[in-house]
């Protein structure tokens, strides 16, 4: 027989007011821990959202007088900008404070280029890193990683005679698409060889149609359109994703704009920030709501501790009569206090995480059940035990300080 | 020096609301030796159970001193003064005071919760002292399961499993009919017999009848001993049985 067998049997002597209290512990760590998944639900599904949306920041020189434009940002062809941007600016756009909030940063060049006496659009970018920003790009083949190599938009290649759009499935095709659960016509390629500003060039992958401007470009590696454009060094823009959630975007824009003071820094997708807004909104909530749920739990389980202890007055006397120790009394409230905090914890967390699941698809877009998270679990039922041992500590004390032949007569 | 010395014990205390202290205990002083089975007698409100409580290591007295077994008992700090009532103290209550929540093994082994002894031991020796007294048959019963008689001496038990030199009793038999509080007073005849010192309040002359010694205590005053109580002890409260 140890001081918790004594715990156990009063408790299991005063049922009735133990389960009101675990159940009452359980609503309240139940709403947190269901509040708390639901949002970081939501905060993954805004996260792979803006991931979708690809790059939320554009940088790019600030004068300029042309007429290619990219993403709906204006780009200059022309030479007498004030400065364009250069391999340079990226060393200091990692250079500032929120550098390591910023996930992919993209510096592409865009220029004219004349293939078969046609004018397209030549944007050369770090393409691995490009296909990982775009997502919804479904390449034919592969993406190019050689200086000759060239990755077309579907209507360039079409212009370019490199494919031709095959309606049915074709099974003798040379390549096929890696999403092939979707049904869409296999393409096949024509011809790879293309001649560029005198330089011959292999063409290695097609992208599915976007119904974006990708369509109509071209697409090589960084150097190799330095190279072609005769712009080595320059840069027309960047692409900076900063993927993570509720990132200060504001915040990285200023600091980008400082670092860059001739280049232009603007953020894009102000629906999806809204949106990501509206989350941290509900997640701050959830924070507050959680703290007064704890204060509740706290509260209540004082209150019950301190009944306990009234309750329990001559009990305390006869042990302190038998040589228990007032830290033996502090003792066994306390492990009284943990043993019911930590099954209202445990209760709570799993009602509260089953009630996520359950509430998800009325809460997200894709209705995917927030997952039941260890570390949630672990968190609720520290929280429990820690309110519960917290609350529990001064009518403890106060047992322990009972007089024990006041306590031995009281009624 | 005696096993007990009380030394000129004064107990006041301030009740709530109230201006002037209140005298419980005035100047009380005695001795007790080891292997006696003292009562301590006095009329409702005279302060014997203070003083129990106060031999009991339990109450600090206001002036004074308790010596028991050569330990000057409230120069403890509080602490150790729990765990001087653990090795040198077994008490007995008039409600007994088990818990319902236990059975009767489990109240007996309740003193030995804070001891190093491992469960084995603890078990073993609840159940030697609840053999002794009887009850080896009703281990696992809960206190409302067992007779008034049956309870008082699951009482004793858990008051003896320590094995400790001094057993307080505060009027063991209060509670009880003749019968029970007969049986009870057998039981710690019995224990003295084989060597236990025992000091019992009573205000019971019967109960008082089978003690070596009884001291008489009024208004916080220790009005005489009698060495030989019964029909010899010539006081008041002893009359009624004497006439008997």
């Amino acid at each position: 027989m140890r001081l918790i067998d004594i715990v156990i049997g009063s408790l299991r002597r005063r049922k009735g007011r133990m389960a009101f209290i675990i159940i009452g512990l359980a609503v309240g760590v139940g709403t947190v821990v269901a509040l708390r998944s639901l949002t970081a639900t939501m905060e993954q599904e805004i996260g792979a959202q803006l991931d979708q949306y690809g790059a939320n920041i554009v940088i790019v020189p600030k004068a300029s007088s042309q007429e290619l434009s990219y993403g709906g940002v204006t780009l200059s062809a022309a030479t007498f900008d004030l400065r364009q941007l250069t391999d340079e600016d990226i060393s200091r756009i990692k250079s500032i404070k929120y550098a390591n909030r910023l996930s992919l940063i993209a510096p592409k060049l865009l220029g004219a280029v004349d293939i078969d006496g046609q004018k397209f659009l030549l944007s050369g970018a770090q393409l691995d890193q490009e296909v990982r920003m775009k997502q919804w790009w479904q390449v034919v083949g592969r993406v190019p990683d050689k200086a000759d190599e060239l990755l077309l938009g579907y209507e360039a290649a079409q212009k370019l005679g490199v494919i031709e759009a095959v309606k049915s499935a074709d099974h003798d095709s040379m390549l096929h698409s890696d999403h092939t659960s979707v049904r869409q016509p296999e393409l096949k390629l024509l011809r790879t060889e293309l001649t560029l500003g005198g330089e011959q060039f292999r063409v290695v992958g097609v992208i599915r149609e976007t119904g974006a401007q990708d369509d109509q470009m071209i697409f090589a590696g960084l150097p190799t359109a330095q190279r072609v454009l005769h712009k080595p060094g320059e840069l027309s823009l960047i692409e900076v994703s900063a993927l993570c959630q509720g990132c200060p975007i504001d915040d990285i824009v200023a600091q980008l704009s400082a670092a860059l003071p001739e280049a232009k820094v603007s953020a894009l997708q102000q629906a999806v920030r809204a949106r990501l807004q509206t989350v941290e909104r509900l997640s701050r909530f959830s924070t507050a709501l959680s703290v007064v749920m704890l204060l509740i739990g706290f509260v209540m389980v004082f209150i019950t501790m301190m009944n306990s202890v009234v309750e329990r007055t001559r009990e305390v006397g006869v042990l302190r009569a038998l040589g228990f120790r007032k830290s033996h009394i502090v003792r066994i409230f306390m492990i009284e206090a943990a043993l019911i905090s930590l099954l209202g914890g445990l209760l709570g967390w799993a009602v509260g995480a089953l009630s996520g699941v359950l509430s998800a698809p009325y809460f997200t877009e894709t209705g995917a059940g927030a997952k039941p998270s260890l570390a949630l679990a672990l968190a609720a039922l520290a929280a429990a035990v820690i309110v519960g041992v917290a609350s529990s500590l001064y009518p403890a004390i106060k047992a322990a300080k009972l007089d024990p032949t006041e306590a031995l007569r009281y009624y | 020096m005696s096993f007990i010395t009380i030394e000129n014990v004064t107990k006041t205390y301030q009740p709530n609301g109230v201006a002037s202290r209140a005298t419980v205990l005035r100047g009380v002083s005695a001795e007790i030796e080891e292997g006696e089975f003292v009562a301590l007698m006095g009329p409702s409100g005279s302060g014997k159970t203070t003083l129990l409580t106060i031999i009991g290591a339990m109450s600090q007295p206001t002036e004074g001193r308790v010596v028991i077994d050569e330990v000057d008992v409230y120069d403890l700090s509080e602490e150790r003064r729990a765990d001087f009532r653990r090795e040198y103290l077994g008490f007995v209550f008039q409600q007994h005071h088990l818990l319902p929540y236990l059975t009767a093994l489990e109240n007996v082994m309740l003193p030995l919760v804070i001891t190093k002894l491992n469960a084995k031991e603890k078990r073993t020796k609840a159940q030697l002292a609840l053999e002794r007294m009887g009850l080896g048959d009703k281990f696992d019963r809960l206190p409302n399961q067992l007779s008034g008689g049956e309870q008082g001496r699951v009482a004793i038990a858990r008051a003896l499993v320590n094995e400790p030199p001094l057993l307080l009793a505060d009027e063991p038999t209060g509670n009880l009919d003749s019968k029970t509080g007969d049986e009870i007073i057998g039981v710690l005849r019995a224990l003295n017999e084989q060597g236990q010192t025992i000091l019992m309040v009573t205000h019971n002359p019967e109960a008082a009848a089978a003690t070596h010694r009884v001291l008489e205590i009024q208004d916080g005053i220790l009005l005489s001993e009698s060495a030989e109580p019964g029909c010899h002890a010539g006081q008041s409260l002893m009359e009624e049985v004497c006439a008997d």
